[in-house]
Formats: C-alpha cells, structure tokens, sequence
C-alpha cells in the first residue's frame, strides 16, 4: 500500500498508509476501535476505494485487475460473517449459486473441515444454529474453499472467549502453513495475536504510527501505541 | 328483464358524497387526522376522472391507431412520473427505466389481447384498447414501486450478506439475487391472493361494472378470468424487467455496495 487515504463523508478515514506485506506473513495490524482497521481491509478486498494512492497485489495495482477474481484470490473473513438460512454444506459451497462449474470434491470439503475443526457431521444442520465459534470457523472454511493466496480477517476473536480465540488463532496460523496463505488480521487482542503473528503495525487514528516485528505489539516505540495499550490493559 | 342498467346522473354522484361526508364524520369523531388528505383525494378523483371521462370521448372519436397510441405513451409517461415520486429513495434514471419496463409489458400483454384473445375490428378499438391500457399500466406501476421499495429495504436488512457475497467473488447481480426474488414475491403475493380468493369473497371492479352494466355474469366472469391472468403476468412482467435494471444503481463500477444511497432515510 503506498499512500492509501481514504475519507467518508468528509471524514478522514485513513491516511497516507504505507505497509508491505510478504507471502507467508502473518500480519497483525492492531488499533482500537474506529481506528480504521476494518475499513483498511475492506480497501485490499475491494469492497471500499480509496481515495489517494494505490494498492498493489503481485506487483500489479488492484484497480487494474479483475475485481471478482481479486476478491477470490484475497479473500476475507468478517468480525460478524454473514451466515445464510441454509445447512452448514450450502453455506460452505454457496459459490454454486453464482458460479455453476464451482464443484467441491467431498473429501476436499471434509479435508477443510478437518482443517478448521468443524465435525463432519455439523454439515446437514442448519447453519443459524451454530455457535459463535462453529460459525466463525463456518466461515473462515467458506473462504479458503476459494483457494485464496491472502486471508484477511477482521477481528477474527472479537466475539470468543478467550480460550476459543486462541483455538481460532491456532488453526489460523496451522493454515497458513498448510495452505501457504498470508494472514493480513486486525485485532485489538494484543496479547493473543502476539502468539501468532509475525509482524504488526498500529493503526491509530487512520494513522501507521509504526510497523516492525511482532515484539512491537508489546514493546511499542511511540507514544500513542504506548498510550494505546495501556487502554487495553 | 327489462332495462337492465340505469344512467348514473351528476345529481347522483353528488348524492354519492353523502358517504364521503359520513367516512369524514368518523374520521374526525375517531381523530384519525385524515380530513384533509380525504378532502383532497376526493376532489382530485372527481377532477381527473372527469377530465379523463372528456379525455377518453375525444381520443375515441379520432379513430385512428395513432392517437390511441400516443394516448397509451402519455399514460405510461404519467405513470412513470408517479412512480418516480412514490420511491423510498431517489433512483438516478428511475423514470425512464419505468417507461421502458412499462412500454415492453404494454406491448407484449396488450398486444396478446388484443391480437389472440379479443380479436377486435379494428385492432385498436379504443373502447376496449385504452381502458385494458389503463389497468395494465396502473397495476404494473403499483406493483413495480412496491417492489422497488422492497428491494431497498431488502438492500439495507441484507448489507452484511450481500459485503460477504461480493467478498467471497460474487457479481452484484448473484449478491442480490435473494433481495430481488423477496422483493418480487411480496409485491406479486397480493396477485396471487386475489387468485386465490376472486368469486369466494368478493366480486372484483371489473365484472361488477359490467353486471351493473346489464352484461350477462357468465360473459362477465369471462372478462374477469382474462383480467385476472392479465393483471398477474403485468406485475410480473414489470417486476423482473425493472429490478433487472434498479439493483445496478446501488454498486459502483468496481462491484462495491453503495450503502450510502439505502442508508439516507435509515431504513
């Protein structure tokens, strides 16, 4: 991302945001609430523009590719996924809706089960009637079916108790491994994502106040992150 | 039988206000606050209505195609206009995308009528023509901004699903494919309702005036099956050509939700 700003409604959203992301990281940008963290992946999934500067994915800039196919490819997973009035399995494949040659192999299907610790036999069961945990799980499943080379997830332990979350985390970071994906997270569960991570930046304010290696997220150089944590804790 | 019909006067329609008078008794003894939106209403149905009781003897003394159908596009026009005005929140371009759903259905259902069912001499014969117009166009322009309005409040209960559809890859057709067919299906459920329950409950508009008319009730019935099938193909016909136009005004070139333009009335 190379001077990204972006503003709604004359409000100053973000501004000028410099970072750049490697394959195979784990990314942990983390800020409070309304720092303009969720807005910022919204930007790399191409749900949002910005307004200034530009992002660039494979070395091309994404307002030159093709939007589905970016969206594909970095997919992303809501701090509240939106799950659909259907079974877990019509949930996992709702692609087939739009795309009709979208074929999951059943043992692929049960090998992302396994991946996100979802029980095969969830899958007939209507999707509403998960848990908080089981459905943020639903969803991170719904996305890797895509193949994505970039997961972006937004609060992805907002919702979970700590020991879930941490659970999350853990099969997050396995799949990263596994898949070979890149985890762009947002999260304001410092001490939980400084298990996982490896690097992080702070978003304060629409604002990058630093970016470096994971002991960042608990040895801060500036005054606002510092100030920051203290909040947290 | 004899006379089978009476001549209604202009002394009986002021006479018919006696029950205008007795509804604006209630509504202001009840204080429901109507009286004057009731005043108006009744004075303009008086007034365009006579106009178009004038309107209608001039057009079909012209007998010829042309005026009737430049009668028709006025009327879609007007329509159009009306529906414009009725919407929850602006549409850019949502006028002439009514004209144009509007002109397709008049073509196709009236054309069907005309041509196959009645098979008139002329083809045109304004006393038949121009009154099934009018009631393709009034219904299709009620359906249509009925489901316009839903599909908006659709757009706004659904904001997460449809971000999460479009993340996942989806076009904005596919992201809205569920609000679309909700939309549609509630405006069409009084359609089929009135299927269901016409002759049981109550004897529609059009087969009481031709009764009331000294028309025999079986033609009548007749009429009315025809009127029925009409009405339900109008609004289906205006639904899916107009929100198959209406859904893009709400995504921007790069596919994105513009939540701003549903979020304007907080829906």
């Amino acid at each position: 991302m190379t001077n990204v700003a972006k503003s709604i409604g004359g409000k100053q959203i973000l501004c000028n945001i410099n970072l750049e992301i490697f394959p195979g990281e784990f990314f942990c940008i983390a800020g409070p609430s309304g720092s303009g963290k969720t807005s910022l992946l919204r930007l790399l999934n191409g749900l949002e523009s910005f307004d200034i500067g530009d992002i660039y994915y494979k070395g091309q800039s994404i307002q030159n590719s093709d939007i589905q196919k970016l969206r594909e490819e970095v997919g992303m997973v809501f701090q509240n996924p939106a799950i659909f009035a259907e079974t877990v399995k019509e949930n996992l494949i709702i692609r087939k809706q739009w795309d009709k040659l979208f074929f999951v192999d059943e043992n692929d299907l049960f090998e992302i089960l396994e991946m996100v610790e979802l029980p095969q036999h969830l899958l007939a069961l209507d999707a509403r009637s998960l848990s908080g945990g089981e459905k943020q799980r639903l969803a991170l499943a719904r996305t890797l079916l895509n193949k994505p080379s970039v997961l972006l997830l937004d609060e992805p332990t907002a919702n979970l108790d700590p020991r879930l979350g941490d659970q999350i985390l853990n099969t997050i970071n396995q799949l990263r491994h596994q898949m070979n994906v890149t985890i762009i997270m947002v999260s304001h569960h410092i001490h939980q994502a400084s298990k996982y991570a490896t690097k992080a930046a702070f978003l304060i304010e629409g604002t990058i106040t630093e970016t470096g290696p994971i002991s960042i997220l608990t040895n801060p150089v500036t005054e606002a992150a510092n100030l920051f944590l203290k909040e947290e804790d | 039988m004899e006379q089978s019909f009476y001549i209604i006067s202009w002394t009986d329609v002021f006479v018919s206000l006696v029950l205008v008078a007795l509804c604006l008794f209630l509504i202001k003894w009840w204080r429901i606050g109507l009286e004057k939106t009731i005043l108006i209403g009744t004075i303009r149905s008086f007034i365009q209505l006579s106009i178009m009781g004038y309107v209608l003897t001039f057009f079909f003394g012209l007998d010829h195609w042309i005026f009737m159908v430049c009668l028709i596009i006025i009327m879609i026009l007007i329509a159009s206009f009306e529906a414009n005005r009725r919407l929850d929140v602006p549409i850019k371009g949502y006028f002439m995308m009514n004209v144009f759903s509007m002109s397709i259905t008049v073509f196709i259902v009236l054309g069907t009528i005309l041509q196959f069912i009645l098979d008139l001499k002329p083809w045109f014969y304004p006393y038949a023509m121009i009154p099934i117009a009018g009631m393709i166009i009034g219904n299709g322009l009620n359906s249509s901004t009925l489901t316009t309005n839903r599909f908006i409040g659709e757009l706004a209960h659904r904001e997460d699903e449809i971000d999460t559809l479009l993340s996942l890859g989806a076009s904005p057709r596919a992201a809205v494919d569920t609000s679309i067919r909700e939309a549609i299906r509630a405006a069409l459920i009084p359609n089929i309702n009135g299927l269901m329950l016409v002759g049981l409950v109550q004897l529609p508009g059009v087969m009481t005036g031709q009764i009331i008319a000294g028309v025999d009730p079986l033609i009548a019935v007749r009429y009315q099956i025809m009127i029925m099938y009409m009405w339900l193909t109008t609004a289906t016909l205006a639904n899916v050509l107009i929100q198959g136009m209406v859904y893009k005004h709400f995504f921007t070139s790069k596919m994105q939700l513009r939540k701003e333009l549903f979020r304007v009335n907080n829906l």
